[in-house]
């Protein structure tokens, strides 16, 4: 047990160094649950430190003497086999974009801090700062550094930046992750506007076409994949929305746990938006059982917050292979001809 | 356990964003207050069993909604399969307040002919400096606008939270039983169930359930 406790603190490079703050909060600043399993969690953990430092000394190799981030076959098997915290950063920014966007716009960010803010945008950011992680330490106001500060500046000027988008609820624990992760302000915003402005379609406009969009495409998909969950969903007429939104609006954050939620968004960066179709349809099928026996709307939505609890998504190694396998193939032709007809759906109702 | 129930209403909560509208419904179906409560992002629900008459069960189905105004697309469809809505302002942010009669008149156009009651609520009556909206003025304001009530609340404190709920059930219940309300085939709102026994009065108390 004393290997896993240096090698975690070696992955630990963040907020705090004392080994009983270590207990009590993970790596990233988040408070563990009153109930949280420490013996199961040792277990995960000697398991996932020793794939982590395997991949680790893999990336350090594959990155040696460049910054650019090539798109080809083995990259991709790298990031779906999981970046390592200290390469994920750079690995986001120069899979996205985002890297290029901040080299071509120096000092933009922060013209956009001192320009005149919109006092309405101002007014719905700053009620949800005290709602934003209040389980991590380091959004307390009484942390220093705090990133409450941080992460009010990167949505005030996301929202002067993209008007079309201003600010929506739900930008607000995008950027806390962002943040939590780069320790950035101007990184954190360059990763939200490629997240915002070309990954994910349409999601946080005043229509949210976008996000409407993606909730049928993913009832579609489950027409076809997972029948019986589509059957139980149609008997007791239970939209998606009130399922999934969620899932969709925070890309998982606060849905799934903190490490898999990161091994989703390496994907999510790299190779764009399917992933979370894929995570989707592994949780449906994984569970088609318990959700199609639901007797009524309310056990429906209870058994749709079960399932993103449990072993069977804490594992994320496990749980990143099976996004790969268990839906089966999902072409971007399908998606894309399913966002057309649920778009025209939508519209035309 | 499967209760039956002789009635079931879809009540919706609404109001600006951040006045606490998921933190009320928590107190009342859970009994706890958490004063960090995420917004549902789109919607919730909360089943709830009331038991106001010692031999009549309403089933509430409880639409929590986010205040910010774009989710409204997403919160519409569920606005219709209500028969109550619970309107709630916070009586330290003046704005929210004054946008009470907006959201009633959005609401109305969106659920016709379907009828919808209202309660008005001003909350965090708790906060004894900061107030910007007087108790009279939220009487005022419902009865102009033929609201069931107004009710200052506090779910930190747990004041009249569970009579929020009571005073907008027994006010659409007393409706119904004066024929003030129809009930269509297609509109989820308000829904007849099993005949009212009289002769088997419940004596179970449960706060939620998953029945059907």
């Amino acid at each position: 047990m004393e290997e896993t406790q240096n090698m975690e603190n070696h992955f630990n490079d963040s907020a705090s160094s004392d080994s009983n703050d270590c207990q009590r909060v993970d790596q990233y600043g988040f408070e563990r649950a009153e109930d949280f399993n420490y013996e199961s969690y040792e277990d995960f953990m000697s398991r996932h430190l020793a794939v982590v430092t395997r991949r680790s000394k893999k990336w350090t190799k594959l990155l040696q003497g460049t910054v650019k981030v090539e798109k080809n076959i083995k990259v991709k098997r790298y990031v779906r086999k999981g970046v390592p915290c200290e390469h994920r950063t750079q690995i986001w920014m120069a899979a996205s974009g985002a890297q290029d966007q901040l080299d071509r716009n120096p000092g933009y960010y922060h013209s956009l801090l001192k320009a005149e803010h919109d006092p309405k945008i101002e007014e719905v950011i700053r009620a949800d700062m005290h709602r934003t992680f209040p389980d991590n330490i380091q959004f307390r106001a009484s942390s220093e550094p705090c990133l409450q500060k941080a992460l009010f500046n990167v949505l005030l000027a996301y929202g002067y930046h993209n008007k079309d988008v201003g600010y929506c609820q739900g930008m607000n624990f995008i950027a806390g992750y962002l943040l939590i992760i780069t320790k950035d302000e101007e990184k954190s915003f360059w990763l939200m506007d490629a997240l915002i402005g070309k990954i994910l379609p349409d999601y946080y406009t005043p229509t949210m076409l976008g996000l409407q969009m993606d909730q049928e495409v993913l009832g579609e998909l489950v027409r076809m994949k997972v029948p019986a969950v589509w059957q139980v969903m149609n008997r007791h007429n239970v939209m998606w929305t009130l399922v999934v939104s969620r899932w969709f609006i925070c890309l998982y954050v606060d849905i799934l746990p903190v490490e898999t939620v990161l091994r989703i968004w390496d994907c999510l960066f790299y190779e764009g938006s399917k992933i979370l179709f894929r995570v989707a349809l592994t949780m449906i099928r994984h569970n088609e059982n318990l959700i199609s026996q639901a007797q009524s709307l309310s056990e429906i939505c209870e058994r749709f917050k079960q399932i993103t609890h449990g072993e069977y998504v804490e594992d994320c190694h496990t749980f990143m292979q099976k996004i790969f396998m268990e839906p089966g193939g999902l072409s971007t032709a399908t998606i894309t001809k399913l966002r057309k007809m649920c778009r025209n759906r939508i519209t035309s109702a | 356990m499967q209760v039956p129930w002789n009635f079931r209403f879809g009540i919706v909560i609404l109001g600006d964003s951040s006045v606490g509208k998921s933190s009320l419904l928590h107190r009342y179906t859970e009994g706890t207050f958490d004063e960090s409560r995420q917004s549902p992002l789109g919607i919730d629900f909360k089943v709830s069993n009331m038991y106001f008459d010692p031999d009549v069960v309403i089933k509430l189905l409880l639409w929590d909604t986010a205040g910010q105004e774009r989710f409204r697309s997403i919160c519409k469809s569920y606005m219709r399969n209500s028969v109550g809505c619970i309107l709630m302002f916070d009586v330290s942010q003046r704005q929210t307040f004054d946008r009470v009669r907006s959201w009633q008149q959005e609401v109305l156009d969106y659920v016709k002919p379907n009828p919808m009651f209202f309660v008005l609520v001003g909350h965090k009556c708790d906060l004894a400096v900061g107030r910007q909206v007087r108790k009279s003025e939220g009487d005022a304001l419902a009865k102009k606008l033929n609201m069931l009530a107004y009710l200052e609340v506090s779910t930190k404190e747990n004041i009249n939270v569970k009579e929020t709920f009571e005073t907008l059930t027994r006010g659409i219940y007393n409706l119904f039983q004066q024929g003030k309300i129809p009930t269509r085939g297609d509109w989820q709102g308000l829904t007849v169930g099993a005949t009212v026994q009289k002769e088997s009065p419940v004596t179970k108390k449960s706060a939620c359930c998953n029945c059907g």
